[in-house]
């Protein structure tokens, strides 16, 4: 290698590093946030970065329930001693995993044998069919809200009348908004394994179901694995329908605004709770890193 | 009769469907329906069915005192045409809509090229800049909450001692550069997108034109404009298509970093009618401001798919 070749590749990695780290930063600063005591988010006079003793009370007023008010005294601070369980996100996480895991199961379930007929069955109607299942996606899911929260009251969907519905409601709008990237994400999957291997097993004697269950399905299994993971990772970012359609469920995006009150933002633990939610979709993110890409856009480009 | 039952009993008894369960005889047939069925159950219950009803809802006027809701056809449509706030809504809409895309085009183009190499090290930082991508928007809009925050936000403090902002400039309290600080936000989370999109773009392109080129003497820059952005520009369409539509409809930013403010210069469509919403209830006005967000992403979208010959 030359030279200057050589000293280009260095100024490249710097820059690499540099751009990325620009990236990560705020996902850092958040991160460092949740463990800082309130005099040091509060730093009027600098950017505090490091001069700070750790404390780890921001998680455990949110994810372990301790009383915000005993803390307080026990360390001799005044502040904060009003809101004792407001900010226990315990109730509020467990019912964001319920929905996320109930909706992904929805979606999945609808959309594999969906996707399995467009993909191996010639029928008519078969692009009005997908047409209308990406027309899904094209859809403002504000559009549909209004009378939605109407119709959910009436047909007893609400949460505040019933708490099982109100999960049930909140799963199955989901699955509706996850259903086009499920589809057609599965669809791009099947397309991949030849339409030899359906032939070859139904002139076996194998009926429909017994090729979809026992052939292909099993050829899919990476893909239906990374459909899930990503529609999970939807369900549980989802903000907009949660707010209007659910006022005793509050899953993680909107408990963390009610942190937000008239008399000051409770950065601590906005940034603690943010941070642990955050938590299961890195882990997710990289378990389906070799789809993402295929996932991000329904299906239509590969990695 | 007699002939009826007998044709019957032999089925019953020897018919192996009945024992093997309805699910599974539901779908050994060869008709697509039992497949199709539950996915366009879903749609029409929960995406059809509320669609036609937020139609209908538009066709009706709300009496603000008697909370008695009128026929009345083409009263909150007339009353989108002399709106101010409505035409504000699209304005900041299409600002946004465009600025966003702009940046995350122009960035996500960049940042790609520079990472798109096989030296060591570079996977890691591919798989890095994956991360924003999951996190909650909500706890994003929280995070440059948090940083913009006039008197102790990291990136105001960052930018004020370098001169940009004057001390304890709250860049979301002020109605000239919210819709910036939104932006940023917006920007930041959604630009790994398009480096994702792009990587994959260009780690699928052909070796051959370029060592062609490189023997005829091009230089970077010519073989980036002449070779690279004609041969992704499937790839890009695709990229803008699905960003355009996600940007159209954005509402969580907006929502818990300004709330459409101050006053209503973030106020998008989506958040205007979420406004409306929960402000003064008035459903039916709520709903046509939806409805025309609807309206101009299917138009805008289908003439950008005619357009740029994009199929999703």
């Amino acid at each position: 290698m030359t030279g200057k070749s050589r000293i280009l590749g260095i100024v490249r990695d710097i820059a690499a590093v540099v751009v990325t780290g620009l990236f990560i930063f705020p996902i850092f600063w958040w991160a460092l946030t949740s463990i800082k005591p309130i005099s040091a988010i509060f730093d009027k006079d600098r950017v505090n970065f490091f001069d700070f003793t750790p404390t780890f009370i921001n998680y455990g007023v949110t994810l372990f329930g301790q009383s915000r008010s005993q803390i307080a005294i026990d360390e001799g601070l005044g502040m904060g001693v009003a809101g004792a369980d407001a900010y226990d996100s315990r109730q509020s996480i467990l019912e964001s995993i319920i929905i996320s895991l109930g909706a992904t199961t929805i979606t999945m379930a609808v959309s594999v044998f969906a996707a399995y007929a467009i993909s191996r069955m010639a029928f008519r109607g078969r692009g009005h069919y997908l047409n209308w299942v990406l027309g899904q996606r094209f859809m403002p899911p504000i559009a549909i809200l209004v009378p939605l929260v109407t119709i959910y009251k009436t047909a007893g969907l609400r949460d505040t009348d019933n708490l099982y519905m109100g999960y049930l409601g909140l799963m199955m709008i989901y699955a509706l908004m996850n259903l086009p990237i499920a589809v057609l994400l599965m669809k791009s999957f099947l397309d991949d394994v030849p339409k030899d291997v359906d032939e070859a097993a139904m002139i076996d004697g194998a009926t429909r179901w017994q090729t979809f269950r026992k052939v292909v399905l099993p050829m899919v299994k990476g893909g239906v694995a990374a459909s899930a993971v990503l529609v999970f990772i939807f369900s549980w970012t989802e903000f907009l329908l949660s707010l209007f359609l659910t006022t005793d469920i509050r899953t993680v995006p909107v408990k963390i605004q009610t942190f937000v009150t008239s008399t000051g933002n409770e950065w601590g633990f906005i940034a603690a709770l943010g941070t642990a939610a955050i938590i299961p979709s890195f882990i997710f993110i990289l378990l389906v890193q070799k789809h993402l890409v295929r996932g991000l856009t329904l299906g239509s480009l590969k990695e | 009769m007699s002939s009826n039952t007998a044709s019957l009993l032999p089925r019953e008894t020897a018919s192996p469907e009945s024992k093997r369960g309805w699910l599974q005889s539901w779908l050994s047939s060869e008709h697509p329906f039992p497949w199709l069925f539950p996915a366009a159950a879903l749609m029409v219950v929960f995406g059809i069915y509320p669609l036609l009803y937020a139609l209908t809802l538009s066709l009706y006027k709300k009496n603000a005192a008697t909370r008695k809701m009128v026929f009345d056809i083409d009263h909150n449509w007339t009353k989108i045409l002399f709106d101010d706030r409505v035409w504000n809504a699209i304005f900041n809409t299409f600002i946004y809509t465009g600025v966003a895309l702009v940046f995350q085009l122009v960035l996500g183009m960049l940042i790609a090229l520079l990472l798109d190499s096989d030296r060591r090290g570079y996977g890691v930082l591919r798989a890095l800049m994956t991360l924003p991508l999951v996190i909650p928007p909500a706890v994003t809009a929280m995070m440059f909450l948090l940083m913009l925050n006039g008197s102790f936000g990291v990136l105001s403090r960052g930018m004020i001692a370098m001169g940009l902002l004057p001390v304890g400039f709250s860049v979301l309290g002020d109605a000239s550069t919210a819709m910036a600080g939104v932006l940023l936000a917006e920007i930041w989370q959604w630009t790994p997108f398009m480096v994702l999109i792009m990587l994959a773009g260009l780690r699928s392109l052909p070796k051959e034109p370029f060592e062609a080129a490189a023997i005829d003497g091009a230089n970077a820059f010519q073989a980036f404009f002449k070779l690279t952005l004609p041969m992704m520009s499937k790839v890009i369409a695709i990229a803008v298509l699905i960003r355009g539509i996600d940007l159209f409809r954005a509402f969580d930013y907006v929502k818990v970093m300004t709330d459409s403010g101050p006053g209503t210069a973030t106020e998008t469509l989506t958040s205007y009618a979420g406004r409306i919403y929960f402000g003064n209830a008035d459903f039916p006005y709520a709903s046509t401001v939806a409805l025309l967000t609807l309206i101009i992403v299917i138009v805008l979208s289908s003439a950008f798919m005619k357009i740029f010959k994009v199929k999703l």
